[in-house]
């Protein structure tokens, strides 16, 4: 059976035109997708039953799932400040029941923008945000600038569908109608592929989007011979290239988020778009990496006001970054305990916090095993989101979309997994 | 006079969420009175008996109120926030927010301050004679403006973003600063004594003063050549000229 | 509780024509009925003030326009902050609530009903995802089409049937009750950072112009015989001398002849549309000549878009104005663009009562209701929160119905208002009667909820109802103002389907509300045309497959859905 309009449970380019070939309940053919998103469908050795040890250096043993369950609602009970984290990997369905827990236990919910866009969001809250939905982009745009990102790698399929190869309305020679250009520390596989590479200095994005700034603005006399590696030649001559666009759009990722001043990068790429506009058109997108981490921003941001980093100890949410995100908290030793779904802590996590980690009780919730499972005391494994599970996805640029369900496996959703823990949660504590 | 000693009972981990621990509820209020207070470790409310010994002497109110803590509160947060009068002296570290919202009177804090001292300060006075954190004396999430009023001192270094979002005030860093002092600062002044890098970016009012050494400087500030100023040197700079700024920023 | 009886009401029901009556109201199964028998439940309003639950046909409360609101103000979430209650999630926000406290504060002023003026059809699931989390009221939402490529290539080619089959498919795939009309054609010409200037200013690249797209989505409207009228934001909206525009798009449906009782075009927020002069300098309101418009015509409603001074969220789908007043107030600005389909920004700001543009536009409000003789034709609304937050409803209710009142809030705000404006001469003071039209009988009217039981408390109604802690006959609502505003402010009962819902201001119970949406049909040879065309620009166009598109079913767990088509 094939069935089509599958959508991607990978990344942030949530492509929906895939078509998986599906018989006797096995998958056996994904077509259309990338490399990365046909293995997330094809699945892999998953977790086959639920497991617990007192110590991280013990053997797991199999359980029950009312075992796991109910030991992991009393670890939850028990603590004082319990993190939730990941997120990003399910589907916004269970995501709702994730704040709700959150909330009854008192704990920090925070998902994996904290290690990777979250930076983007303190930037649109200083600035805003200039966008728009990867369609108007593929159709008008013909001034494409890639910061600090590297869709080769990283988002496989996007230069094909929206950013580079597209044909659109007003784009219809497709690659032959744009302008590429790459701003990174290294030639990466996207720059080799750009009409122009510009390298910047590690770490010195700010000062060079600055000095962006003060070229698009006319005031270029400020500016010295050379920011961040580039000479000023090459800023005043780029600056012009942006205001001569019909419409230009910047992507951008963790080579901006994740570096020196991080969400100030992102902060003065916005004021640098939103400059632009006063020009031409002009537009900026984060390159969200997993495919629902921009989900679980929207259904906490109307869910709570805040978009990760909340802390629900005092009953009411408060958000502070720097001060409520997960590591923030790990690494001052505040957490006690941490309960893992649908993100990968130990894999993106650095190392002292995992290290912190490793002294608390971790419950994880998720069907692969992965480095989070080797500091877990407590695993859960349910269905792939995506997969095996329908629900509902946001792609990077928020448009939304309902992911299928292709096959039919015998382990639990996730959602009634955190219905379980929370029903258990609630007769601990003694409330209805 | 009223006199209130907080003595920490044991060494805290989870932070303690204190801002209950100001000369405005204090005031007037016996040792049991105080006792009583809750404060949070985490999701649990704690009475600040169980979290302190508490000795307190006379009775008065907020503006003659004089709280001493004595021992490591580097994981109490949030001590003094918006009090209005009376003094605060923490004999050891403080964490975050410590004097956030604050209106009036003072704190002294002899150790390290964590991030956020003096968030949204609005009138008073924040001693530090050790070094602080992040955000010295910055502002909230979103909103335009962070410390409107009062002074901060930090006797050693600071972290990034002093005065962030800056609108009026004064800022003294003794020591060092790290990145971006005062950005997009609309009044106010902030000194710093030693070094910073990237000082006043987004600036578009108020005054940066910095006698150490800059190595990176915004390239959106227009030399305005030496100007003296308290009998000292400095090139003047005026911007940032991306925001149409009038700021000034002084470099040694 | 299934039967319910409140005895003692002073019931203000204007589509039943029931003016300040005493009497008592039977409920049973969530209906109003005729009578019930003795084990009914007993709520003495000892005459106090009953109306039917509030009603808010225009209001930004879900989706992607609201979320990007919550998501760049922290600022604004750390207000209005409420920890968790046994029944409670906790609050957050002030002009953009989470979406309990959207749904909680509306129940707490005793609304039961409320209509997102706004859906993006690529964006529509996001809506509906947040609507199935608010609580308590019934909603519905209105569907943009006012600079989408079906709909103008479709008019271009002069081809109604297909603009009115695509409106059909449009509705059914985002699931909205009616047609949204924002600055026809200019989130187009958005697209590249470009607006229309005037209605018979051809969009670039489309070659239709707004007055085409107005008339063509209106007559469509009709010959699908749709419950609302097209519901409209004029261009140039916020743009001193915009009055001009406005008085001619008045006109643009006047000989339309809508299939329903209804007016042939609703628009929206007229205050922002009623600005004389020709730059900041001398603008002046041109309320007067709105309202003079009103009075002379019987084929539009409006609404007020009332400003409140303090923070508000602007939010529209009106692109330029967004960036406009975002590089004016050099604020914030968060644009979002919708391929094929509209244009959306939303641009944080304040209003200052010293600021005499300020206070131009909140006298404007004023004078459009005020000057305006039919109560049924001018709809209270702040546009929340493009004017100001909706909490603020029963301050603005407080304003209609008292001259003292204004003059208290005039003798804050800038003098220069007074000359540009005519609120000082203004003498008239809305009833109960009025103001219960004005907040939810006209909107239930207007939107063509009537017959689904809602804005009124005649038998068969739905049991949506308010009781407010004073007294009518007691109260004197030109002088007690302050009276007034508390006790609009906390009902003190809200009574949703016959359950209660608010108790003192403070809620008692959380069930789900309904989503009202539009199934409607067009002859089978359009809708072929039509299908070929969208499949075309899916397949070309659009970044996601069309078996992906529509929203479905999982997405509205509560429906309630009006059939209708061609004759």
């Amino acid at each position: 059976m094939l069935i089509k309009d599958v959508i991607c449970p990978f990344c942030g380019c949530l492509c929906d035109d895939l078509a998986v070939e599906v018989e006797n309940n096995k998958v056996i053919d994904v077509k259309h997708a990338c490399k990365i998103g046909a293995a997330k469908i094809r699945g892999h050795n998953r977790i086959e039953a639920p497991m617990m040890r007192e110590s991280k250096t013990d053997e797991f043993r199999e359980v029950s799932y009312d075992e796991a369950i109910n030991e992991a609602a009393r670890i939850l009970v028990d603590s004082k400040r319990p993190l939730m984290y990941g997120w990003a990997s399910c589907l916004c369905e269970m995501m709702k029941k994730g704040v709700l827990l959150a909330e009854e236990v008192g704990g920090i919910l925070d998902n994996t923008a904290s290690v990777c866009h979250g930076p983007s969001a303190l930037g649109v809250q200083e600035k805003g945000i200039p966008t728009g939905t990867l369609g108007q982009f593929a159709n008008r745009a013909d001034v494409v600038i890639f910061w600090g990102c590297n869709p080769v790698q990283a988002h496989p399929r996007h230069m094909s569908r929206y950013s580079v190869f597209a044909k659109g309305f007003f784009t219809n020679k497709g690659r032959k109608d744009r302008k590429i250009v790459v701003v990174d520390v290294r030639k990466t596989d996207t720059a080799e592929m750009a009409d122009e590479y510009v390298q910047v200095n590690p770490g010195e994005d700010y000062k060079l989007l600055a000095a962006f700034r003060a070229a698009v603005a006319d005031k270029a006399d400020v500016i010295p011979d050379t920011v961040a590696g580039v000479s000023k030649e090459k800023i005043v001559e780029l600056a012009a290239a942006m205001k001569g666009a019909k419409y230009g759009i910047v992507y951008f990722g963790m080579g901006v988020t994740q570096t020196r001043c991080k969400y100030k990068n992102i902060d003065i790429a916005v004021s640098l778009t939103t400059d632009l506009n006063a020009y031409t058109k002009f537009s900026i997108i984060p390159m969200r990496g997993h495919y629902n981490v921009t989900g679980a921003g929207q259904v906490f941001a109307w869910e709570t006001g805040y978009v990760n980093g909340i802390d629900m100890s005092r009953g009411v949410p408060y958000y502070n970054p720097g001060e409520t995100c997960s590591n923030d908290m790990l690494m001052r030793e505040e957490l006690d305990s941490a309960f893992v779904i649908g993100g990968d802590a130990g894999a993106h996590f650095p190392a002292q916090s995992i290290a912190r980690m490793a002294k608390i009780p971790v419950i994880q919730v998720d069907p692969f095993h992965n480095p989070t499972t080797e500091m877990a005391n407590i695993v859960i494994p349910v269905k792939v989101s995506g997969v095996e599970l329908a629900g509902t996805a946001y792609r990077m640029d928020s448009v939304c979309l309902r992911m299928r369900k292709l096959v039919d496996v015998d382990f639990p959703s996730d959602e009634e997994v955190l219905d379980k823990i929370l029903a258990k949660v609630k007769e601990i504590k003694g409330v209805s | 006079m009223q006199k209130i000693t907080l003595v920490p009972k044991e060494q805290f981990k989870i932070s303690i969420e204190a801002e209950t621990i100001t000369p405005d509820n204090f005031a007037g209020k016996s040792a049991q009175d105080i006792g009583a207070m809750i404060a949070y470790e985490g999701n649990t409310p704690r009475p600040l008996s169980e979290l302190f010994d508490i000795t307190v002497d006379g009775s008065a109110d907020a503006a003659d109120v004089k709280i001493e803590i004595n021992g490591n509160v580097a994981r109490v947060k949030r001590i003094g926030e918006g009090m209005s009068a009376g003094e605060i002296v923490v004999n050891g570290d403080v964490d975050m927010r410590c004097g956030a919202l604050m209106r009036g009177g003072s704190i002294t804090v002899t150790g390290y301050a964590d991030s956020w001292v003096g968030r949204e300060m609005r009138g008073g006075e924040i001693t530090v004679k050790g070094n602080a954190g992040f955000y010295v004396g910055a502002g909230y999430r979103g909103e335009p403006c962070g410390m409107t009023g009062g002074k901060i001192t930090v006797f050693g270094n600071a972290r990034d973003y002093v005065g962030e979002h800056l609108c009026g005030g004064e800022i003294i860093i003794k020591g060092n600063a790290g990145i971006l002092p005062g950005v997009s600062n609309k009044g106010g002044k902030i000194i710093i004594e030693g070094d910073t890098d990237m000082p006043g970016s987004e600036m578009t009012k108020g005054t940066i003063i910095v006698k150490g050494t800059v190595t990176e400087m915004m390239p959106v500030y227009q030399n305005e050549g030496i100007e003296t100023v308290d009998g000292v040197e400095y090139t003047k700079y005026v911007g940032d000229v991306t925001v149409d700024g009038v700021g000034e920023l002084f470099v040694k | 509780m299934s039967e319910l009886l409140i005895k003692n009401a002073v019931v203000y029901d204007p589509i039943n024509k029931v003016n300040g009556e005493k009497m008592d109201i039977a409920v049973k199964d969530g209906k109003i009925v005729d009578s019930i028998g003795n084990g009914a439940d007993v709520i003495d309003a000892a005459g106090r003030l009953v109306y039917p639950g509030g009603v808010d046909a225009h209001t930004h409360i879900a989706g992607s326009k609201v979320n990007i609101g919550r998501i760049m103000r922290p600022d604004d979430s750390r207000l209005n902050n409420k920890p968790r209650t046994k029944i409670t999630r906790p609050y957050t926000g002030y002009t953009v609530p989470n979406v309990y406290a959207m749904g909680y504060g509306y129940a707490e002023m005793g609304y039961t009903t409320a209509f997102e003026a706004a859906i993006p059809i690529l964006k529509a699931r996001h809506t509906h995802e947040e609507f199935e989390e608010i609580p308590i009221i019934d909603k519905g939402g209105l569907t943009l089409f006012s600079s989408n490529w079906m709909v103008m290539d479709a008019i271009r080619e002069d081809d109604l049937d297909r603009v009115a089959a695509y409106v059909a498919w449009g509705l059914e795939a985002s699931r909205g009750w009616g047609v949204k009309i924002v600055n026809p054609g200019g989130g187009e010409a958005w697209g590249f950072g470009k607006n229309v200037a005037g209605l018979d200013d051809p969009v670039p690249n489309f070659e239709v112009t707004p007055r085409q797209i107005i008339r063509y989505l209106a007559e469509a409207n009709e010959k699908l015989n749709l419950p609302h009228s097209i519901h409209l934001h004029c261009n140039n909206l916020g743009k001193p001398g915009n009055y001009t525009t406005t008085l001619e798009t008045f006109d643009i449906c006047k000989d339309i002849k809508p299939k329903r009782d209804r007016q042939a075009v609703h628009l929206t927020h007229i205050q922002f549309n009623s600005w004389g002069g020709n730059h900041w300098g001398d603008m002046e309101s041109k309320g007067d000549e709105i309202a003079k418009y009103m009075n002379k015509n019987d084929h539009l409603t409006i609404d007020m878009g009332q400003l409140v001074f303090g923070s508000a969220t602007t939010m529209t789908a009106d692109g330029p104005v967004q960036y406009a007043n975002a590089k004016l107030l050099k604020a914030r600005w968060a644009n979002g663009d919708v391929e094929l389909e509209d244009a959306s920004g939303v641009t944080p700001l304040s209003y200052h009562p010293e600021s005499y543009i300020h206070g131009i536009m909140w006298a404007i409000g004023l004078e459009l209701a005020l000057l305006t003789e039919d109560p049924w034709k001018v709809l209270m609304t702040t546009d929340h929160p493009n004017g100001g937050p909706y909490v603020n409803y029963p301050d603005v209710v407080t304003l209609l119905m008292s001259k003292k009142k204004r003059e208290e809030a005039m003798a804050k705000i800038a003098d220069l208002t007074f000359e540009r404006t005519s609120i000082a001469t203004i003498d008239r003071e809305l009833d109960w009667y009025d103001i219960a039209i004005k907040t939810r009988s006209a909107h239930s009217k207007i939107l063509g909820m009537v017959e689904y039981g809602k804005g009124h408390l005649g038998v068969g109604a739905d049991a949506d109802i308010a009781i407010y802690d004073l007294k009518p006959d007691e109260t004197d609502s030109t002088i007690e103002y302050e009276k007034v505003k508390a006790a609009l402010r906390r009902a003190a009962y809200t009574i949703k389907d016959g359950a209660i819902v608010v108790k003192d201001g403070e809620i008692t119970a959380t069930p789900m509300g309904r989503t009202y949406w539009v199934k409607s049909t067009a002859p089978s040879d359009a809708h072929d045309r039509m299908m070929a065309d969208l499949k075309m620009k899916f397949k070309n166009y659009y970044s996601v497959n069309f078996a992906n598109y529509m929203v479905q079913d999982e997405y509205v767990h509560n429906p309630v859905i009006e059939e209708c088509g061609y004759a």
